[in-house]
């Protein structure tokens, strides 16, 4: 059983493992960052170091949305890089069974670029397991 | 009886007269012989007187041998014109014959006339009877005819055709009168030609009772001279005996002349009746002709009239039906009408009762209309409190809303906390994984927190909903109550426009009560009127009923009175033509007068012929009368001679007393011979008076034909005052009624005068009879005249060849004269021998008395 934190973007439910999430935070506002692609929302101050941001609807090619109190941005770090991913909404942690987690089907592998790596159904309700290294691209490398 | 006086005393004288001398020469002895010297001395004298005598005789012998020549040659000039004479009496038989002819002809196309009357008669009879019915017809249309005055200028033109004819008719009768007077004038020539030949024959009866005279003087004288005058004597005897012969010729020629005259005084007479009867019938033909005219005129106009009637009354017809047609239609828009009249009452009372209804109903809306205010004043009242209700409404409603906006607010801040701590207790989970064992109370601390966490921010999330909600509600409700006051406002807008309606619809209802009460009354007079109206139109109805009942009524009336009108029609044709064969009986009579005419011209030619014939009867007796005279002055210078010689022969007689005696007797038979002329002048003189009559009657025929001039010319008068009274009459258009009368009145006196014609027609048929017969009679004269002059002619022939004789023997005694006076001068000789011896004788006394130198 493995704890992972859950999140929203446009209608999927998406999750990470909350070994990766350094922690929640609401999103205000982030400062732009001239020259950066158009899916990076920009740099936001956590808890004294600055993260820069991955706007996941821009990332995975939703549309933009006005902002509302629930988008909040999940902090992970894979290696050692950290990122900010914002999300519609992440109000839940949730333990789930390793073995639960399925390849997805090959259409849909090819069709999300890599994004998603596994898939899980836990009571009933379908979570896409991200590739946060892809997600984050070869931009936000340092 | 003169001749056997002269044939008596010849045988005596001869052989007395040479016995004289000596037996006057005896008395005295002593005397003797002077007387005888004086004796002898007169008879020397009366010798040498006798010679002269002779001498003179012998030379007058010659001269009446030349005169007896002239007299022969006049004698014969007279056979030639008793030849012409009786060739001009031959020419007057025929044209008498002719006459007769024509008379007859007259007398045929008279009785033609006369069945032309009687049929012209049975037509007046049929046409009386038509006209009496057509009278009667006519009465009874007589008020229509009235439109018939235009028909009587056609009638005026009849008139002025009928006044053509007339004048026309006039112009013949002119034309005849002048024939007639032409006639009378041939007649007064012929009179004065028989005049002239009476006086002529007077003079030759006293010519030839001269010659006669004379003759026998000549005759006596000669016969008494000698002898050798013996053959003298005879021929004069013979010359007296033609000559008696002649003058007994002449008296048959007379007497027949004075039957003649009495048959032409007769024929003048019959003449004169016939003129009379022609006169007569005449006037009646004028009247008749007249009467027809005026029938046909009439008849024609009534037949114009009753056409042009009938015309009018089919017409009338016509327009009766129409009339009667439109009566109906009116009858039936009447019935219509008054359907319409009654249905218009019965409206008019629904109409009344509606306004009644009206009435009542204005009043109920009248009473409504002012509850209506009532509850409108009343609705105006609540529609105020709920406006009032409204406002307040909607400013609780308005702070409530702000209440819910700020109960909004507050969930925000729950809602924002609740968002934190979800945050934070997320972020405790992830702290207590990482934490691995150590972590795990806390994770379930952490969990147990984001649970709450949530339940607050679902409950806040559901009070947000209520008060979204609530502040909905809240804005809806002032929303609401603003609509609700609007409206409201508008209520009471339009609730005060209600009253205000509400009292126009009163002020309305006041009037409209008012003006149902004048339509109610409007209305009951109507339903008066309408009814008035509805009884008018039954009325109507009836009266248009009747109307076309009497329309249909006259239309059978008009009907009947066009059939009539065409029965009349019929009838005035039946008039017409029955007048057109009157007239056309009329013209062929008027044709007939003509050919009178023409038989009159005819009789007139005849006459002239006559004339003619007279006056050449005239010219032979005037030559016959110049024969007569040369005769007669033959005879004159004969008898002159014959004095001369019987002065002679007296003187001879005077020496001889037988010669005296003789002479006496020869006197006495002169006397008897003068008687005997005396006679024969009276028989002259008879005829000359028999001609003066039948001149007198010739001047009666002039007067007669003369009065047939003057009454043809008052014919044509009437005929021209007739015209103008048919003109007049033309012009008499109103008076149809009692023209119609007229006509049958007229036709009534045409069948009268056409009897009177008839009667006159058989009058002058027995007139021309009558001429016929005297025509005939009078050629029966002229033939026994022709051959009286036939005879007179042989006569003259015989007196020609008598005074060829009596020439002949006056040459004889001329040449015996002769031979007397040298007898007488070798007497004379001898007797102056004798004187010279007788004086030788008385010597003595008278010796110187020689009278014989």
């Amino acid at each position: 059983m493995t704890l992972h934190v859950t999140f929203r973007v446009g209608n999927a439910r998406y999750v990470v493992p909350a070994a990766e999430v350094l922690h929640l935070e609401s999103y205000e506002t982030a400062t732009h960052v001239p020259g950066a692609p158009a899916y990076v929302a920009g740099l936001v101050q956590v808890r004294g170091r600055l993260v820069p941001v991955v706007d996941l609807r821009i990332r995975f090619g939703l549309p933009a949305i006005e902002h509302t109190i629930d988008r909040r941005v999940v902090v992970v770090q894979a290696g050692t890089r950290v990122a900010g991913l914002l999300v519609d909404s992440a109000r839940e942690v949730l333990q789930i069974d390793d073995a639960a987690f399925e390849h997805p089907p090959e259409l849909v592998e090819r069709q999300t670029a890599g994004f998603v790596k596994a898939v899980a159904t836990v009571a009933k309700r379908l979570f896409l397991l991200i590739d946060i290294p892809r997600v984050l691209g070869e931009e936000l490398r340092p | 009886m003169t001749t056997s006086s002269t044939t008596s005393s010849p045988s005596s004288n001869p052989t007395a007269a040479p016995t004289a001398a000596p037996n006057g020469a005896s008395p005295t002895a002593g005397t003797r012989g002077a007387d005888l010297v004086r004796s002898v001395q007169g008879t020397a004298q009366r010798a040498a007187h006798i010679e002269d005598a002779a001498t003179r005789l012998a030379s007058a012998g010659a001269d009446q041998a030349a005169a007896a020549e002239q007299a022969r040659a006049a004698s014969e000039g007279m056979a030639a014109s008793v030849d012409e004479t009786a060739t001009a009496s031959e020419q007057l038989a025929r044209s008498q014959g002719s006459v007769a002819a024509t008379a007859v002809e007259l007398q045929k196309g008279l009785e033609t006339t006369a069945s032309g009357l009687q049929e012209l008669a049975a037509s007046v009879t049929t046409v009386r009877k038509d006209a009496e019915q057509l009278a009667r017809s006519t009465d009874s249309t007589a008020t229509v005819l009235e439109q018939s005055a235009r028909t009587f200028k056609a009638t005026a033109a009849n008139s002025a055709e009928l006044t053509e004819l007339s004048t026309r008719l006039a112009t013949s009768v002119t034309e005849t009168a002048t024939t007639v007077t032409a006639t009378a004038a041939r007649g007064q020539d012929t009179a004065s030609t028989i005049e002239q030949v009476a006086a002529t024959t007077e003079e030759m009866s006293a010519g030839l009772g001269r010659i006669a005279s004379d003759s026998k003087q000549v005759s006596d004288r000669v016969t008494s001279l000698s002898v050798g005058l013996k053959g003298v004597v005879a021929a004069l005897e013979q010359v007296a005996q033609d000559t008696t012969d002649n003058a007994a010729s002449v008296d048959e020629t007379s007497a027949t002349a004075e039957e003649l005259a009495r048959s032409i005084r007769g024929v003048a007479e019959l003449a004169g009746s016939l003129e009379g009867a022609a006169t007569a019938s005449a006037s009646n033909l004028t009247e008749v002709a007249a009467s027809v005219e005026q029938v046909a005129a009439t008849a024609e106009k009534s037949a114009a009239t009753v056409d042009g009637n009938a015309a009018t009354i089919e017409q009338l017809a016509r327009s009766a039906q129409l009339v009667t047609k439109s009566a109906q239609e009116v009858s039936s828009l009447a019935t219509a009408n008054a359907t319409a009249a009654t249905q218009l009452g019965a409206v008019t009372r629904k109409i009344s009762s509606v306004v009644e209804d009206a009435k009542t109903t204005s009043v109920q809306v009248a009473t409504s209309a002012r509850a209506g205010g009532v509850t409108v004043g009343r609705t105006i009242g609540g529609l105020a409190k709920i406006r009032k209700s409204m406002v307040e409404g909607a400013s609780v409603m308005k702070d409530m809303g702000k209440r819910a906006e700020e109960i909004g607010d507050i969930v925000q801040t729950i809602n924002l906390i609740a968002d934190r701590t979800n945050l934070l207790s997320l972020n405790a989970s992830i702290e207590a994984a990482r934490a691995g064992e150590h972590g795990r109370g806390f994770a379930v601390i952490a969990e147990e927190i984001r649970a709450l966490a949530d339940r607050a921010a679902a409950a806040a999330s559901d009070v947000t909903k209520i008060v979204r909600g609530l502040q909905g509600a809240a804005r809806d409700a002032v929303a609401s109550s603003t609509e609700g006051l609007r409206i409201a406002d508008e209520g009471a807008e339009l609730s005060e426009q209600a009253r205000e309606g509400l009292s126009t619809i009163l002020h309305g209802v006041e009037l409209l009560d008012g003006s149902i009460k004048n339509v109610s009354g409007a209305t009951s007079e109507q339903d008066r009127v309408v009814q008035a109206v509805a009884a008018a139109s039954a009325r109507l109805e009836a009266e248009s009923r009747d109307i076309a009942r009497m329309t249909g009524e006259q239309t059978q009336a008009i009907q009947s009175v066009a059939r009539s009108a065409n029965e009349m029609r019929a009838m005035a044709k039946q008039t017409r033509d029955a007048t057109a064969e009157q007239a056309k009986t009329l013209r062929e009579l008027v044709k007939f007068n003509t050919q009178l005419t023409t038989s009159a011209e005819k009789v007139a030619r005849a006459m002239e012929e006559q004339a003619t014939g007279a006056t050449q009867l005239a010219r032979a007796a005037t030559q016959m009368r110049t024969a007569a005279q040369r005769t007669a002055s033959s005879m004159t210078e004969q008898i002159r001679i014959a004095g001369t010689m019987a002065t002679g022969i007296v003187e001879v007689a005077t020496a001889t007393q037988r010669t005296i005696a003789g002479i006496a007797e020869q006197a006495t038979g002169g006397n008897e011979i003068a008687r005997a002329m005396e006679g024969a002048r009276k028989h002259a003189v008879q005829n000359a008076r028999a001609l003066a009559e039948l001149a007198l009657v010739t001047k009666e025929i002039d007067a007669g034909v003369r009065d047939v001039a003057r009454l043809a010319g008052e014919v044509s008068k009437a005929t021209a005052e007739q015209t103008q009274g048919a003109a007049a009459m033309a012009k008499d258009a109103d008076e149809v009624r009692r023209i119609t009368k007229q006509t049958a009145r007229a036709v009534a006196e045409q069948a009268d005068a056409l009897d009177g014609l008839a009667t006159a027609a058989t009058r002058q048929i027995t007139s021309v009879k009558a001429l016929s017969r005297s025509t005939t009679e009078q050629v029966t004269a002229t033939e026994q005249i022709s051959q009286s002059m036939r005879s007179v002619r042989a006569r003259v022939r015989e007196i020609t060849t008598a005074l060829a004789v009596q020439a002949r023997s006056a040459v004889t005694s001329a040449a015996d004269i002769a031979s007397v006076a040298h007898e007488v001068g070798l007497l004379r000789i001898a007797g102056a021998e004798q004187v010279t011896a007788v004086a030788a004788l008385a010597a003595g006394p008278a010796g110187s008395g020689e009278p014989a130198a």
